[in-house]
């Protein structure tokens, strides 16, 4: 499953989402798609769900907050793991991720 | 009539290197390319007056995009038929960013009790407890959740004046945003 356009590309292998480009949709409507295939993930059950954002060079706060919402609905799901990829390379990353594992402390983050 | 919220001030003076730029309104497709367009524009202008080489110019030029970005989104999204008007400054490591663009009255009114909430506590603490209220409300828009992130994230001093004359009709906003990135 795969959601692309000129500016950006979402997809899953597995249970990791990969996120690429840039990212400023209009807000929560406009990024509905796009938790819909992190929500199908999270249906699946994997045991963990990784996150990839290295690639992902600009995400607005529309999109920042539906990473937040994402990460507390699996914090609903105890039996589902949670990890994050990011990059220092990409400063929004080193910014705003920490605030996910503050909503969920359980969550594997990793920025590189 | 003057109403103001967190910190209007600006310290840039008449030697820093200032933008000026107009966005005329257009469809909100056209309007919603432009915040992006403008905000890397900006962080690209700027990022110039970082020393060649300097580790840190990815961060200026990240910083005053994201800045730019997320406050011309508000603008376009809430904004009462008209231009917005920009003027960006940038000297000995302070950016200093001006929006200004008329909203309605009844948005003014909205905007400002949520002004009055978010500029009362610590942006970090409100920014968690926001994002909580907004996931266990499904119809939450998550309003102020973007200042919220200029302010803990990106330590942002934002501030807003509201000028309304005593007729009735749109009410001019000015948004005033500072970062210090030295």
């Amino acid at each position: 499953m795969e959601i692309k356009t000129k500016e950006y590309r979402v997809w899953r292998e597995e249970a990791t989402i990969h996120y690429e480009g840039t990212m400023r949709l209009s807000g929560t409507e406009a990024y509905a798609p796009i938790l819909e295939l992190m929500d199908d993930v999270l249906k699946s059950k994997p045991e963990t769900i990784v996150l990839d954002v290295t690639e992902l060079e600009f995400l607005n706060s529309s999109g920042i907050n539906l990473l937040a919402k994402f990460t507390i609905e699996v914090r609903n799901r105890p039996d589902v793991g949670m990890a994050v990829r990011g990059s220092t390379r990409i400063p929004w990353q080193s910014k705003s991720l920490p605030n996910l594992k503050k909503l969920y402390p359980a969550v594997e983050l990793t920025i590189n | 009539m003057i109403q103001q919220f967190g910190h209007t001030d600006s310290s840039n003076g008449a030697a820093a290197d200032l933008g000026k730029l107009r966005l005329s309104e257009g469809s909100l497709d056209i309007s919603w390319h432009h915040c992006s367009t403008t905000a890397d524009f900006l962080g690209d202008f700027f990022a110039v007056q970082a020393k060649v080489g300097d580790p840190e110019l990815n961060e200026i030029r990240h910083a005053i995009g994201y800045l730019v970005n997320e406050l011309l989104e508000n603008a376009v999204k809430f904004r009462a038929p008209g231009d917005i008007e920009i003027e960006a400054s940038f000297e000995d490591g302070n950016f200093e960013l001006r929006v200004f663009n008329l909203i309605a009255e009844e948005t003014a009114l909205r905007f400002q009790r949520l002004l009055s909430e978010i500029t009362a506590r610590d942006a970090g603490e409100l920014l968690i407890e926001r994002i909580e209220q907004n996931a266990a409300d499904p119809s939450s828009s998550g309003s102020g959740l973007g200042l919220l992130t200029l302010m803990s994230d990106y330590g942002a001093r934002l501030g807003w004046k509201f000028i309304h004359d005593e007729r009735a009709g749109p009410v001019e906003l000015q948004t005033y945003a500072a970062l210090s990135l030295s």
